[in-house]
């Protein structure tokens, strides 16, 4: 017993040292740097207390990316969800070329961000084909293209990601339809429930804890955009989000001290609605 | 009259999801720069200069030679790894195996634009920046596939390795001779999946490197737009060539990518 309680620590050695390395030192090092002033050419930094904190919630950029992100999140996720629970249900049943439709619905969440943006990027540009399409559908598309304009920038980049993650979250429904057992809509339909009733009464109840996952993972990841910004805009055009800020004022401008309070800001804000969300599902608010 | 417009439906979503992609391979295949229009979408020329000139000058070649070299180690490193490391959990006992389990659970949780700055300074202070290290070194293990291999093996029955055991067998060998082959499907699926996020991934390699010869597809890709006005057959060439080996494994691996995705989601 000894000898394997030796090997087991052995075994997860690798593990171990990686999340010491990679994860648990960062994570102390920013929370210390966000107190600092430290910066790239300043061989020695100081002690700043709640400084860059109180800066930051005065700073316009870093309130203006917060707003972005916060446009972002609350403008995809419920479009996201219910979109992809549709998209499920239309699948669900067993018919011919089911297969084609999910494989088809579910590459762009394999396909590489970087590529995404950048093939929009030429459909939403002037003469792209989505600048055409809303021309022929009458609707005046913005002069230069729907991603050189203030107006336009932001809700483009969030139509393309309802787009590209739909079918991700589409299988995860999937499997939760799955998981339903077949019996309770046998009896359902004995008792003369019709479809609506039986989707109201046993679907949705039961696809509870499963679109609780989705809608958590899904405010995780979108709080954190980043990579749609970089590639299509730059952040300009009133599209800089909070991952952007952090980006710049850190990498671009070398604020280390200044960027990792910025990062732990949206920490904070990521943990709260990760446990209001919680919260509100335990308690049947919603549905 | 339903299930015909049922397949209507079906059929236009389809088409909107499948066809940026289609763009952009038409795109790569244009003989000059320019831009299309509904007309002339399928009669404005074909040719594959553009793939020729991709793969002979320029560096896209090299991205493309990165990200599988970088692709490659990640997976290996990772199939080695998660392997023990979730096994050590399924199977033996030791002293904070609660706090070391919990960490995974734990990490899943935090966001990872948390670590852009304190990992960008680590790898500098390791003098591993703009290195493979950089790129490799720090995505060895990661916590899903150690969660995705435990609970697999909590689902095999111990009476292999004990008879293995009794016959004398090393822990290692047990490990690797006797464990390792009975769960190859959920390696199969871990390979994929790591495979797959480490060949679309940005941010990390992005930050961690800055010279051209360590540059990754995707960032290669991102940063392409800058040089001049924007040569979008070149553009989309060099991203076809990041999207068609994820096509390929999509094509052949489909039933592993679904059931990485499931597996993970229908446990919490």
């Amino acid at each position: 017993m000894r000898a394997r309680n030796f090997t087991g620590c052995l075994f997860t050695l690798p593990r171990i040292i990686s999340f010491l390395l990679f994860w648990l030192f960062p994570l102390l090092y920013s929370l210390l740097l966000g107190f600092t002033d430290y910066r790239l050419m300043r061989p020695s930094f100081q002690w700043v207390g709640f400084d860059n904190f109180i800066a930051l919630l005065s700073d316009r950029a870093f309130l203006i990316s917060l707003k972005n992100t916060f446009i972002f999140v609350l403008g995809t996720i419920p479009v996201t969800t219910v979109t992809a629970l549709f998209l499920a249900l239309l699948i669900e049943k067993k018919f011919p070329g089911r297969t084609i439709f999910r494989s088809g619905y579910f590459m762009p969440s394999i396909t590489a961000m970087v590529v995404i943006a950048l093939v929009f990027a030429n459909l939403y540009s002037r003469g792209g084909y989505i600048y055409l399409l809303a021309e022929m559908l009458g609707l005046a598309p913005p002069e230069n293209g729907f991603l050189l304009d203030n107006r336009t920038a932001l809700i483009s980049i969030m139509a393309m990601d309802v787009w590209m993650s739909v079918g991700y979250y589409m299988l995860i429904f999937l499997a939760g339809l799955k998981s339903i057992p077949r019996e309770l809509y046998e009896a359902a339909e004995v008792a003369g429930a019709g479809a609506w009733c039986k989707f109201r009464s046993i679907t949705l109840p039961l696809l509870k804890p499963v679109a609780l996952f989705i809608i958590v993972i899904n405010t995780i990841k979108s709080f954190q955009v980043f990579v749609e910004v970089f590639v299509m805009t730059k952040g300009k055009y009133d599209t800089s989000t909070a991952v952007y800020f952090i980006y710049e004022s850190g990498l671009n401008r070398f604020e280390f001290g200044y960027a990792s309070a910025a990062a732990y800001i949206l920490f904070l804000i990521i943990a709260i609605f990760s446990l209001v969300q919680f919260r509100l599902f335990r308690r049947r608010a919603i549905w | 009259m339903v299930r015909a417009g049922r397949y209507l439906l079906l059929v236009f979503i389809l088409a909107v999801m499948v066809f940026p992609l289609l763009w952009m391979f038409r795109v790569s295949l244009l003989p000059a720069a320019g831009t299309l229009s509904f007309t002339d979408f399928i009669s404005s020329g074909y040719t594959v200069a553009t793939y020729y000139d991709i793969f002979t000058s320029g560096n896209m070649l090299r991205y493309f030679i990165n990200s599988a070299v970088v692709g490659a180690a990640v997976t290996a490193g990772n199939i080695l790894f998660c392997f023990m490391v979730g096994y050590a959990f399924s199977r033996y006992r030791f002293i904070g195996k609660n706090f070391w389990f919990f960490s995974i659970i734990f990490v899943l949780m935090i966001p990872a634009h948390i670590i852009i700055i304190p990992l960008y300074l680590l790898v500098h202070h390791l003098g591993l920046y703009d290195t493979y290290g950089a790129l490799i070194l720090p995505f060895l293990v990661n916590p899903i596939g150690i969660f995705l291999v435990k609970q697999y093996i909590d689902t095999l029955p111990t009476a292999v390795e004990e008879a293995a055991r009794m016959d004398g067998a090393g822990e290692l060998r047990i490990l690797f001779r006797v464990v390792m082959p009975l769960c190859r499907p959920a390696l199969a699926v871990l390979a994929i999946q790591v495979f797959l996020t480490n060949w679309n991934s940005f941010l990390f390699p992005f930050i961690l490197t800055s010279s051209e010869s360590v540059r990754t597809l995707p960032v290669g890709l991102a940063l392409y737009q800058g040089h001049q006005a924007i040569d979008w057959p070149h553009l989309m060439a060099g991203s076809s060539l990041a999207v068609i080996p994820v096509l390929v494994i999509f094509l052949f691996f489909q039933r592993h990518i679904v059931s990485g995705i499931t597996a993970g989601a229908i446990k919490q």
